[in-house]
This record gives C-alpha cells, sequence and structure tokens, in this order.
C-alpha cells in the first residue's frame, strides 16, 4: 500500500496536565474516509485540535505525518495551508470580521502556499456562490461578521462552504452533524461528498452514526478512553447505534 | 516653585504684558476669570477622582505653560488634503495662519472676541468642575481665542499644528449653532508632525478648550482625530450644552504618539436632544490615553450613547470614564453605553469606568464594559484557516475599532482615521492596505 496522507503513531498528548490521549495510532489514506465514534469525553476533540496544532495540548509521545512532512513541527497556520481543515465543533461568532473576507484570506493563503497567484475577485465570487446553493446559505450572511448570528445549523454549513471553497486534502469534521435536523443532515452530508476525491480523505468526527447514512466511510473507529479500541467497517457504526459504547468499554484495557 | 506657582506666575506676566487680542483685554476673554478658577482649584493630582490616570507626571516636567513666541509660521507641507466642501481654519502655535482669515460661507460669521468668554468657567463646586481644570490653562493662554455663530448650514475643518516640538500650542474656540443650524464640524491635531524620537518626556503642552451650544433643532457632526507626534503632552476640553432636539455626534480618535487626556461635558438641556459618541484610543509605548466624558440628561425624552473602544499596547495605559447622570428632571431618558478595551501589551493596561446615576423612574439604560486580551478561541479559528498570526491579530483588533470608524464623518475622513491608527497599531499590513 501507497504512503497514507495522515499516519497517527503511538499519539499521547495531556490536557492541563491530565492525559486525554494515551497511544492513538491510525493511518488514513488519500482517497478514504474515515469515522471517529465514542463516547463524550473519550478524546475525539482533543484529536482532532491537536492535528490542527491548538495550544494548550501538551504532546508527550508519538509523531504525526501529514503528506509526508512533521505535522506537530507545524503552525496552525501551516498545517491549514498545507491542506488540513478542522471543522469545528463549536464555530466561534468574529463579529467585524466579514465572512466573505475570511474565505477570501483562507483560499489566498493556501494558493500562495502552492505557489499559485490570489483569485480573481470575480472568480472568487462566482464560486463562492456556487458553493453557497450547494450548501443552501443565504447569499446575505457572506457579508455579515464570521458566523455573527448564524443559527446553529447556519454555523455549521458555514464550516462545510469553508471546506468546499478551501478543498483541503484532509477535512477533519468534529461533530459536524450535531444539532441539525434532518434536512439540513443531508446538506451538509451532501457538501461532505462532493469533496470526496481520489486525492482527498475525510475523517469524520461523530458521535451518532446517522451522518454516516449520508456520507458512507470506508472505516469506522471507536475512540475510547483516549486510544482506539475498535475499528472496522460500516457494519460497526451500526452495532454501536443497537448497542451503545458500554461494551467496547468495557472490553478496553485499563490506562496505563 | 509649584507647577501651579509658575503657572500663575507667567499668566500674571503675560496679562501684563501684553495688550489681549483684538483690543480684547484677557479679562474680557474670560482668562483672568479662568486664572481664578485654577488657581482656586489647583492643578490636578494623581489624588483627585477623575485624573488617577492621566500623565500628570508629564504636566510636572513641562517647563514652560505659555504659548509659543510669535515665530515665522507657515503652514507647510504638513498640511493635509483639504476636505471637500470644509472651509479650513489652520491654527499654528494656536495662532491662526494666513491672517485669520474668516471662512468664506455665509453660514459662519465671526463673533466679537469677547464672546468666547460667554460661558463663565464652571462652577468649582459643580459636580464635574474639577475635571475641566486644563481647558482653563486653554483659556489662560490662548493667544487668539475664537468665537464663531452658525446660521445655516455650514462645514469647517479646524486644523491645529506646532511649529515646533518645543512650542506650546493653546486654543480656546467657542462655536454657536443657531436653532435649527447645522455644522459639519472636523478637528485634526497634527502637532508638529515629524516623529521624534521615542521615550523622550513631552517638551511642549498642547491644551485646547471647546465650547459648543446647541440651539433648538441644531444639528451638529463633529469629528476629532488627534494623530500629533509624542513631543507634546494633550489636554483636550470639551463643553457641550444641547437645546431642545438638537443632535450631536461627536467621533474622536486619538492616535497620536503623546500622551492625552480628553474632557468632555455634554448637558442635554433641551427635550428630546439627542448625543452620541463614538470614541477610539490607541496608545503604545509608554503613552496613557485618558477619556474622561460626563453626560447630564436634564430634559425629558432625551437621548445618549457613548461608545468607546481602546486598545494599548507595550506598556500603555489606555483609560475611559463614561459618567452619565439622568435627572429627576429627565424622564423617558435612554442611555446605551459599551466601553470595550484590548490589552495587547505584557505591561499594558486598560481602565474602563462606566458609570451610572439614576434620578428618574422612567429611564431605558444599556451599558457593558468589557476589557480583555485578544480571545485566544477567535485567534486559533483564524489561524486554522491559514491566516498570518499578525494578520489574524489584525484583523480582531480593527473588527473592535470597526464601529468607531463607521462614525467618522465626512466618509473621505475615514481612510485618514484608519491610517493614523494603523501606523498607531504598528500595524504593518493594514498600513499597506490603507496607502
Ligand atoms: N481545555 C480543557 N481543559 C481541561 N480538560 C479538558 C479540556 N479539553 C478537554 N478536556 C478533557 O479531555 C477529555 C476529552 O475531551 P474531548 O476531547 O472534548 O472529548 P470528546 O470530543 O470526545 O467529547 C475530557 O475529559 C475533557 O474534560
Ligand atoms: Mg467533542
Amino acid at each position: 500500500m501507497n504512503t497514507a496522507l495522515l499516519e497517527i503513531e503511538n499519539l499521547r498528548v495531556n490536557v492541563a496536565g491530565t492525559p486525554v490521549l494515551h497511544g492513538l495510532s491510525l493511518a488514513v489514506h488519500a482517497g478514504e474516509v474515515h469515522a471517529i465514534m465514542g463516547p463524550n469525553g473519550s478524546g475525539k476533540s482533543t484529536l482532532a485540535h491537536v492535528l490542527a496544532g491548538r495550544p494548550g495540548y501538551e504532546v508527550t509521545a508519538g509523531s504525526v505525518r501529514f503528506d509526508g512532512a512533521d505535522l506537530l513541527a507545524m503552525a496552525p497556520e501551516e498545517r491549514a495551508r498545507a491542506g488540513l481543515f478542522l471543522g469545528f465543533q463549536y464555530p466561534v461568532e468574529i463579529p467585524g470580521v466579514n465572512n466573505a473576507y475570511l474565505l477570501k484570506a483562507a483560499l489566498n493563503a493556501r494558493r500562495r502556499a502552492r505557489g499559485e497567484s490570489e483569485i480573481d475577485a470575480f472568480d472568487f465570487l462566482d464560486m463562492v456562490r456556487a458553493q453557497m446553493r450547494v450548501m443552501q446559505i443565504d447569499e446575505a450572511l457572506l457579508t455579515r461578521g464570521v458566523n455573527e448570528g448564524f443559527s446553529g445549523g447556519e454555523k455549521k454549513r458555514n464550516e462545510i462552504l469553508q471546506m468546499l471553497v478551501l478543498q483541503p486534502r484532509l477535512a477533519l469534521l468534529d461533530e459536524t452533524d450535531s444539532g441539525l435536523d434532518i434536512d439540513a443532515l443531508k446538506v451538509v452530508g451532501r457538501g461532505i461528498n462532493t469533496l470526496r476525491s481520489p486525492e482527498r480523505a475525510i475523517v469524520l468526527v461523530t458521535h451518532y452514526q446517522r451522518l454516516l447514512d449520508q456520507v458512507v466511510p470506508d472505516q469506522v473507529h471507536v475512540l475510547a478512553r483516549g486510544h482506539i479500541v475498535r475499528s472496522g467497517d460500516r457494519a460497526l457504526a451500526l452495532e454501536l447505534e443497537r448497542r451503545g459504547y458500554d461494551w467496547l468499554l468495557d472490553a478496553a484495557p485499563a490506562v496505563a | 516653585m509649584s507647577a501651579l506657582e509658575r503657572l500663575l506666575g507667567e499668566f500674571a506676566a503675560l496679562a501684563a504684558s501684553d495688550a489681549g487680542v483684538d483690543g480684547a483685554g484677557r479679562r474680557d476673554t474670560g482668562a483672568d476669570a479662568a486664572a481664578a478658577a485654577l488657581r482656586a482649584q489647583g492643578l490636578p493630582t494623581r489624588r483627585d477622582e477623575n485624573w488617577h490616570y492621566a500623565d500628570l507626571r508629564a504636566l510636572e516636567g513641562i517647563r514652560q505653560f505659555r504659548a509659543a513666541p510669535p515665530a515665522q509660521r507657515t503652514a507647510d507641507a504638513q498640511l493635509p488634503e483639504p476636505l471637500e466642501g470644509h472651509a479650513r481654519l489652520v491654527y499654528i502655535d494656536g495662532v491662526l495662519a494666513g491672517g485669520s482669515p474668516l471662512p468664506a460661507s455665509p453660514a459662519l460669521t465671526r463673533l466679537p472676541v469677547a464672546a468666547v468668554a460667554a460661558s463663565p468657567p464652571a462652577d468649582p463646586s459643580g459636580e464635574f468642575a474639577g475635571d475641566a481644570r486644563m481647558g482653563l490653562v486653554a483659556r489662560m493662554f490662548a493667544p487668539e481665542p475664537l468665537a464663531l455663530r452658525v446660521t445655516g448650514s455650514a462645514a469647517l475643518e479646524i486644523v491645529h499644528l506646532a511649529s515646533s516640538t518645543a512650542a506650546n500650542c493653546h486654543s480656546h474656540v467657542r462655536i454657536e449653532l443657531d436653532a435649527g443650524a447645522s455644522l459639519s464640524l472636523v478637528e485634526r491635531q497634527l502637532g508638529f508632525g515629524a516623529l521624534v524620537a521615542e521615550h523622550l518626556p513631552p517638551a511642549a503642552l498642547h491644551c485646547s478648550n471647546l465650547e459648543l451650544r446647541l440651539g433648538a433643532g441644531a444639528q451638529l457632526r463633529h469629528t476629532r482625530l488627534q494623530q500629533a507626534a509624542g513631543h507634546a503632552l494633550r489636554f483636550n476640553t470639551l463643553s457641550a450644552e444641547l437645546g431642545a432636539q438638537a443632535v450631536y455626534q461627536l467621533c474622536q480618535l486619538a492616535a497620536g504618539d503623546g500622551s492625552e487626556r480628553t474632557t468632555a461635558q455634554f448637558r442635554l438641556q433641551g427635550r428630546a436632544a439627542s448625543l452620541r459618541i463614538a470614541a477610539l484610543a490607541a496608545a503604545r509605548g509608554a503613552q496613557s490615553a485618558d477619556s474622561q466624558f460626563s453626560i447630564v440628561h436634564a430634559a425629558p425624552a432625551t437621548r445618549s450613547e457613548q461608545l468607546f473602544r481602546g486598545i494599548a499596547s507595550d506598556r500603555a495605559q489606555v483609560s475611559c470614564s463614561a459618567d452619565v447622570r439622568a435627572e429627576a428632571t429627565a424622564p423617558g431618558a435612554r442611555v446605551q453605553q459599551s466601553l470595550r478595551g484590548l490589552i495587547d501589551g505584557p505591561g499594558a493596561a486598560v481602565n474602563l469606568r462606566p458609570r451610572l446615576t439614576i434620578n428618574t423612574d422612567d429611564i431605558q439604560a444599556q451599558h457593558g464594559a468589557t476589557t480583555g486580551r485578544l480571545d485566544e478561541n477567535l485567534l486559533f479559528y483564524l489561524l486554522a484557516r491559514g491566516l498570518e498570526p499578525a494578520t489574524a491579530r489584525s484583523l480582531l483588533k480593527w473588527a473592535l475599532l470597526g464601529e468607531v470608524f463607521t462614525a467618522v464623518e465626512p466618509a473621505p475622513l475615514r481612510r485618514a482615521a484608519e491610517r493614523a491608527v494603523a501606523v498607531q497599531l504598528r500595524d504593518a499590513t493594514a498600513t499597506e492596505l490603507l496607502q
């Protein structure tokens, strides 16, 4: 098999002095969609944040390679420009920073990193409008502050819109499905599916399996007590839906 | 000798030696009364209630108080682009340049100079009187007091320049707006312009005193942009009285390099008078930028809004006090207040002091005051989208200040204001974008 796009080995992470991830390993290849499931507090968001480079997470052991590079040595903005995208579980509101401005600045940062010129203003607007139609986002939201006064669902759709504009190599979507009604879930699922391609990979972090009806994963992992306790295919997600997580937690080895 | 003794001594010598202005003596322009009031009150000290945060140490270091002696005063390349539709008055060291031209506008007339004494110095026993003390210094030493009357619709720009880094500049201006009159007033305080070495104690004192009276239904849009280099210590004192239905919008930007204190006092005297203040202060180095707003609602259905945004970088101190009092005579008053400060340096400090004193039952008041560092969550969100840390920080700062810039009138001044603030924030990206 060719080398993985994302290769996490034995990752150990402390948050506020407390170990949260205890030796997590995971390989994601280009073209694949992985789902990471697990009970609340199991460390899913911690993993997503560590990969995106959020300050305050202390890596005590292990390594992460992204597209061959040492991801953990890169600054957050370098990771983004290299094609890693984090869809936030709780997107922040940034009044006074224009939504369209951020989209364009983010896209141009990524283009410059690839040695491309900045995008033409008209091409940019055409492209963003087209993606907004896919995500069924009102165009008026472009001129607002980032997520300012957006509903919960609008915030999540805006995350996916940003992803579609940036066309990342790896999208890490942290509970993008939470708080969405069934129609919004379909829109979000459709948006995510348009990113699927042999060059890209997607990691869906989710608590429930319902998003996986829309975006069918190649692999499903269960994160519990800070590491991956079980991996499988789609069927594992359905089994979790039926049985919950307890049977796996009982099986998980005690924390070292 | 104390600073007060030196100051009063200088004033006595000046009063004895000169004939005053335009034939009017210092008694006629109220300078004598101001000196008497200052003698009674003394110069502000840190112990005084509303002077904790002003740079009074720098005031102690001022060697001379009187205005610069007449020098070769030329308004040179320092002058900014003229503003369309605005008559321009240029003060150099507090003296009107070009033979005191009267702006060529039929709606604007110059009153006899004695009219500047129309409002006596505030009663020293008055609640906020002590706050306006440096306005008394301006009254005492302004070499060319000016009183104007607005009868129709007018637009006026007043530019303040200094002829050297050591020149004191004092001004005393009174503007009366007749009932129904409207004025667009722009003040630009540019000082000597050239940037001098940082962290030197200020060599000069700039005191301005501006008195405004708005008749019934009068409208005033006023932008004050302070962007002087750090050679001068500046005290701006402003007082305004608003008649019934009068509307006053003040936008004030303190983006200079020197320490600065603004004292602004407003009295909403007539029914349904309305005041909106949008103010910004950006300070760095060892600067202090202190604003003291006091607003009295004295009539029914009056409205006031105070918006303040401050950024303190390095070791700078930014402070804002917004003191609103609604009298028993002001039922139906509405007060809206939003004060926000950003601490952006290891030794920086922001002090926000909202205060509402309410003596009427029937009032709507909203207020909020928040101070903090840049929100790490917002910062990380922007970084996670690939933005440079410097760009992300800059965006968040401009987001904080945005509401103040939208209040800058007339619109062509907005860019100059943004540029001044970008320079003051040492924001290279924004400075380049705004070229
Ligand atoms: N900033 C933080 N400070 C302290 N503890 C944290 C912080 N963030 C997460 N944790 C802890 O780390 C564990 C994993 O949290 P998280 O990664 O958010 O879980 P999940 O996303 O799976 O619900 C939890 O026990 C949580 O309390
Ligand atoms: Mg989570």
